[in-house]
């Protein structure tokens, strides 16, 4: 059949992934901690069909050949690891990277995912967990019962003051770590990544020092969407995926002439 | 049978082909750092015995369209964009060097600097790759990679290399199988230190949309015409034996 057809069909199919990961940042748009996505498209290999510099006669040479593109394809989506606004809270448990770095978080197996999201909460014990499925923080960190405040400083070290005291006591250290690839993280939902291969291990530190971004007590990161990009982006692939179904159907028409023709 | 048939049908054939190019264009029109293929028909004399009497069409796609494509901002330290005329020279598949504008960097887990497609990123010694960890990378309008070295301080900026621009004339570069764009000749281009670089912008596809839909309602046409010939040679044919039956 016409190869136009098949080349179109992968624009058509490209476009329509763009169009979901748009969807899915614009879904996302308040999303504490969400990194926004986006498609990498690549043109798919060439066939040749007539080789520059064959024969075209006995002692000429055809200087330019035919090479028929196969169309386009989605190669990769790729987070893009930049940050967020800074929304304040003043809620003592809301905690915001602000540089680099990711929160460790215990999944229930025992491995361990890797998170922006600085909306912790407690459990009926005092551990900070996630607010949404109520993982544990990695270093954990349990609050007193008689705690009256707790405060984080920058450098990730947790304090609470306790009923009757003066002085604040020191409860736990919350590191956090970075990746030299954050991009090859592999995001698994509830905010949260997982490490692969390509992200590289994880590095744990202490906010604020050598690399490491501090944290700011009593704020949250927002999404890092831009909604004006997004719909930009989603205008032209749309009018993208129009015109390649008008080549579809231009071919189809061409089809149906020679039947009715011929 | 009348050989206008044929040629009919050739044109028909090659129009098909063309054709196959337009779409081509128009499903990369998102691909960043794209070249629009340009197809042109050719008189292509039937060489033989006797009399040179018929010409057909062939498609060939002679060049592209070198043209920049627009700026999109990204923000991005890894995506860069040449300013005006150039490339950047990558190691292709096959070892060879090759050239391209889709300026889709990143960092592989043992710091080797490649575009999107997996294609190393060459400097002016080799392929450039970054001493890992770092904290923080920077591509400078002349293309010299400054990275800080993960611990380091502010100020404490470590040169890494540079990538290679080319800026070769264009009628001695063509587009390979793989898309990335070589030498004709085979041979690697000589470095040029004017070109320049924006980082944090990507260049999209320089494919125009309205250019390539008027292409193909035109080839479209073209086709239908060929078609109307065949026709036509059909129908000497049915009433040259009508003649013949007449008698």
């Amino acid at each position: 059949m016409n190869p136009a057809l098949w080349i179109s069909k992968t624009g058509l199919d490209a476009q329509t992934k763009d169009i979901a990961v748009i969807s899915n940042n614009l879904a996302n748009a308040s999303t504490v901690g969400f990194k926004k996505s986006r498609a990498v498209f690549e043109d798919l290999l060439y066939q040749t069909i007539n080789q520059p510099g064959g024969r075209s006669a006995q002692d000429t040479e055809m200087p330019s050949g035919l090479m028929l593109g196969a169309g386009t394809k989605v190669v990769a989506t790729q987070k893009i690891h930049s940050q967020g606004d800074m929304l304040t809270t003043d809620n003592s448990l809301d905690l915001m990277i602000q540089g680099e770095g990711f929160f460790e978080i215990q999944m229930p197996d025992g491995t361990s995912a890797y998170s922006r999201n600085g909306q912790f909460t407690m459990d009926e014990e005092g551990n900070v967990v996630t607010p949404g499925a109520g993982y544990l923080l990695q270093p954990q960190i349990t609050v007193p019962q008689d705690a009256l405040n707790i405060i984080v400083s920058q450098d990730g070290e947790v304090s609470v003051r306790l009923q009757g005291q003066a002085e604040n006591a020191v409860i736990g250290q919350i590191n956090t770590v970075n990746f030299i690839n954050p991009t090859g993280l592999q995001p698994v939902g509830q905010n949260l990544y997982i490490e692969t291969a390509v992200s590289g291990a994880p590095q744990e530190g202490v906010p604020g020092l050598e690399g490491y971004g501090m944290l700011v007590q009593g704020a949250l990161e927002t999404s890092n969407v831009n909604t004006t990009e997004e719909l930009v982006n989603l205008i032209e692939s749309q009018r993208v995926y129009e015109m390649n179904s008008k080549v579809i159907s231009a071919v189809d028409q061409m089809l149906s002439y020679i039947n009715q023709q011929l | 049978m009348d050989k206008m048939l044929y040629i009919a049908m050739s044109g028909a054939k090659q129009n098909m082909l063309a054709l196959s190019v337009n779409a081509n264009n128009l499903a990369n029109a998102k691909t960043t750092g794209f070249k629009a293929d340009l197809a042109q028909a050719r008189a292509m004399q039937a060489f033989g015995e006797g009399m040179p009497t018929r010409v057909f069409a062939m498609t060939e796609r002679s060049s592209q369209n070198f043209d920049s494509g627009a700026l999109l901002t990204t923000g991005r330290d890894l995506d860069i964009a040449i300013d005006g005329e150039g490339w950047f020279a990558v190691q292709a598949k096959d070892g060879t060097e090759a050239y391209t504008r889709e300026g889709h960097l990143q960092v592989t887990e043992s710091g080797a600097l490649e575009t999107s497609s997996g294609d190393l990123v060459l400097g002016e010694d080799g392929p450039l790759s970054l001493p890992l960890p770092v904290s923080n990378i920077q591509i400078a309008r002349d293309g010299t990679i400054m990275v800080q070295l993960e611990g380091a301080p502010v100020n404490a900026q470590e040169e890494i290399g540079r990538i290679k621009f080319v800026n070769p004339d264009v009628r001695t570069m063509m587009k390979g199988n793989d898309g990335l764009f070589h030498s004709k000749n085979g041979v690697a281009q000589d470095a040029d230190i004017n070109v320049r670089v924006n980082s944090g912008a990507l260049e999209s596809s320089n494919v125009n949309t309205v250019n390539e839909m008027t292409d193909m309602i035109a080839l479209q046409r073209q086709f239908e015409m060929q078609l109307k010939l065949m026709k036509t040679a059909e129908e000497i044919d049915a009433s040259s034996s009508a003649l013949l039956r007449a008698f």
